[in-house]
């Protein structure tokens, strides 16, 4: 094993040798492992706490929207359906973000005194996250299938791919929180209610064509609102052709992953002091 | 007072340093204001350094060869943690390189990072990936750390359960399985109760003999002396002194006489509590309280063993302020104590025509363990040299003038 430590240079990279890699691997499996068992291990519930959670959600939404405000049906199907192939990306996008913010300070013993490349603390806590919200999307499809509701299910060759779109642009977005948070203890508290007036400004419980024609625009440009809309497209219409747009967006994930993960590098080698 | 001499290595490994420092500096940032913090973020992003800045090693240059241990010494806040957190990877530095070559095992503070919590097992196979050993790899190795730590049932508790004493075995026991070329270590040399203690010292004995590098940041000369052949003194992140031990440590130490103004250094308290530990339990010196210069100095005493092994005694003769002026052990002579009775060894020592310039001493008689690393109990009488000279210092050194 030979290490050569230059300063600013990158020692702590997460593609070092080939020794590194494996390194990194088996630090990434360990790292992940013990984040899908410690997040529902203490639990009582276990792991169907995952999927309780969006399920509660979706009764509430159903009880609100459907049984209150009698909404009729959107694009040929339920309001259900129509909410819940949008809301599980999204509740799965926010998730991933706030346990990713705080998830370098909870390895802060492991910072302060060991030398690993630090960005695999985030990398591992969003792909516990999406992981496990993935399977809880399945299922709920699922039930929601098994109820009677009208689900393509061949969409899910569309969704996989877009989900994980999602989960680069969602890693990079992570990796630049969990770094400023570091530095800034603010960033969480502001994440909370900012999450929550996106999710409202995203077409989420709503269809985009029920949204005034001037603001349209406006909430059309929201990159999740295109996840949400193609989610929609394949799960619901069973559309799986590619559209160009995809594309766009595949390039908006890897240009959001790359400028997180510069600003996080930029900023890790002076975490030991801060975290 | 070196460790035994390391087994010749390899050629090639004896060209090549283990560890190279060059002209190494860590630069802290310092935060001022409310938003010192924003503001350090954006100097950070644009790739500049932090406005202000607090040096905390600055020019830091050495090398270290495999078997050469390394001690470094210096006083509360002088760059000492801050040094061996760059050598073992965990900052980089702001300025020089850092040049390692073998693996390095870091016992830093309380447990080497530990995840709180995850179980004992648990962390020892995150030790491990850390180390980039996969699980199947480390499983031998697990068993040896498990009998190590010797902490039974706990193994499977969280971290954050365990006493500090329980973590730091653990962190040792997991440092040494993964037998490291260079160990650094953060003052944990003797921790743990009696019997872990003497785990440690034993295993730092043969790693030192297998030819292992020790990297030691200590408050006590005694064990830098012991287990370190080179020392270097760091004050304000800076080099002070860089050099064989004995003679760096001697320096550190006048330099702290010099600075504590107060005539009289406190004693380290004597530990003779129980049974349990070796102990000084006769000490007497012929003739007492008083004698001429130039006369014999008779000591004699016993101690107590608590384990029956011959336990270490050092002889030291300070100044009245303090200033050491000459010390010796049993293991530096080969001259073990003699067994009296199954705990209970006696010593002789006797320092013909002793030089000692008139003044007021105090002679001191200390208990060690059989390996000569721990120190237990303290003695100590005083002792007046009589007698009229202009001579100066504390010694007369054989002289001659010669007329030519």
């Amino acid at each position: 094993m030979e290490q050569t430590l230059q300063p600013q240079a990158g020692a702590m990279n997460a593609d070092g040798g080939s020794g590194a890699a494996r390194r990194n691997r088996a630090l990434f499996a360990n790292f992940f492992r013990r984040e899908l068992t410690a997040r529902y291990l203490g639990s009582i519930t276990g792991l169907a706490w995952a999927l309780l959670h969006p399920l509660a959600l979706l009764g509430v939404y159903h009880f609100v929207f459907t049984t209150v405000f009698k909404a009729g049906r959107f694009g040929g199907a339920s309001f259900l359906v129509f909410v819940a192939v949008a809301l599980w990306p999204w509740l799965a996008a926010q998730e991933g973000l706030q346990r990713a913010t705080v998830s370098i300070a909870s390895y802060g013993g492991l910072i302060r005194k060991v030398a690993f490349p630090h960005e695999l603390v985030v990398y591992a806590s969003v792909a516990a996250t999406l992981v496990l919200q993935f399977a809880g999307y399945v299922a709920v499809l699922i039930v929601l299938g098994v109820a009677g509701e009208s689900i393509r299910f061949e969409g899910l060759l569309l969704a996989l791919p877009l989900w994980l779109v999602m989960a680069t642009a969602v890693t990079g977005i992570a990796l630049l929180l969990a770094a400023l948070q570091v530095f800034v203890r603010d960033v969480e508290h502001i994440l909370m209610p900012l999450l929550m007036i996106l999710m409202y400004l995203t077409p989420i419980l709503y269809p985009l064509t029920l949204v005034p024609e001037g603001m349209r625009p406006w909430v059309a440009a929201n990159p999740f609102g295109w996840l949400v809309a193609r989610m929609r497209d394949a799960l619901i219409d069973g559309r799986l052709a590619l559209q160009w747009g995809d594309a766009v967006a595949m390039l908006v994930a890897v240009a959001t992953f790359g400028a997180g993960r510069w600003v996080f590098r930029r900023l890790s080698p002076h975490f030991e002091d801060f975290v | 007072m070196k460790h035994p001499a390391s087994t010749p290595p390899g050629v090639e490994s004896q060209r090549r340093a283990l560890l190279r420092l060059d002209r190494i500096g860590k630069d802290y940032a310092k935060i001022e204001s409310r938003g010192g913090r924003l503001r350090l973020v954006w100097d950070l992003l644009r790739g500049r350094g932090a406005a202000s800045v607090f040096r905390a090693v600055d020019g830091v240059s050495f090398e270290l060869r495999r078997g050469q241990s390394l001690g470094i010494i210096g006083e509360n806040g002088a760059g000492k943690s801050t040094l061996l957190k760059i050598i073992a990877g965990v900052i980089q530095p702001t300025r020089g390189s850092v040049e390692v070559n073998g693996r390095v095992g870091a016992l830093l503070e309380l447990g080497s990072g530990f995840h709180p919590d995850y179980t004992g097992l648990a962390n020892i196979d995150l030790a491990a990936a850390l180390l980039g050993i996969t699980p199947s790899e480390i499983a031998t190795r697990r068993d040896e750390i498990i009998a190590f730590a010797d902490l039974g049932e706990h193994m499977n508790d969280p971290i954050k359960t365990y006493s500090s004493g329980m973590v730091v075995r653990l962190g040792f026991a997991v440092a040494t399985a993964l037998d490291p070329d260079i160990l650094i270590t953060d003052e944990v040399l003797a921790v743990g109760d009696e019997s872990f203690q003497k785990k440690c010292v034993k295993w730092m004995e043969s790693y030192l003999e297998r030819g292992g590098t020790l990297l030691l940041c200590s408050h006590s000369m005694y064990h830098v002396q012991k287990l370190c052949a080179h020392a270097l003194w760091l004050k304000d992140g800076k080099v002070v002194s860089y050099g064989e031990a004995v003679a760096v440590t001697q320096e550190y130490l006048a330099y702290h006489e010099e600075k504590t103004a107060a005539p009289k250094r406190p004693l380290a308290p004597a530990v003779a509590q129980s049974a349990g530990i070796y102990a000084i339990e006769r000490f007497t010196l012929a003739p007492e309280g008083e004698m001429p210069m130039g006369g014999d100095l008779r000591l004699s005493g016993e101690m107590h063993s608590p384990d029956g092994r011959e336990p270490v005694v050092l002889i030291g003769i300070v100044r009245a302020d303090g200033t050491p002026v000459y010390g010796v052990a049993t293991d530096m002579d080969a001259a073990p104590p003699r067994r009296v009775a199954p705990n209970r060894y006696a010593f002789d020592l006797v320092l013909p025509r002793l030089p000692l310039l008139p003044g007021k001493y105090s002679i001191r008689a200390h208990a060690l363990d059989p390996e000569g690393v721990r120190l237990f109990h303290t003695v100590e009488h005083s002792l007046v040299i009589t007698g009229v000279t202009r001579e100066m210092g504390f010694v007369r050194l054989p002289h001659r003038w010669e007329d030519k």
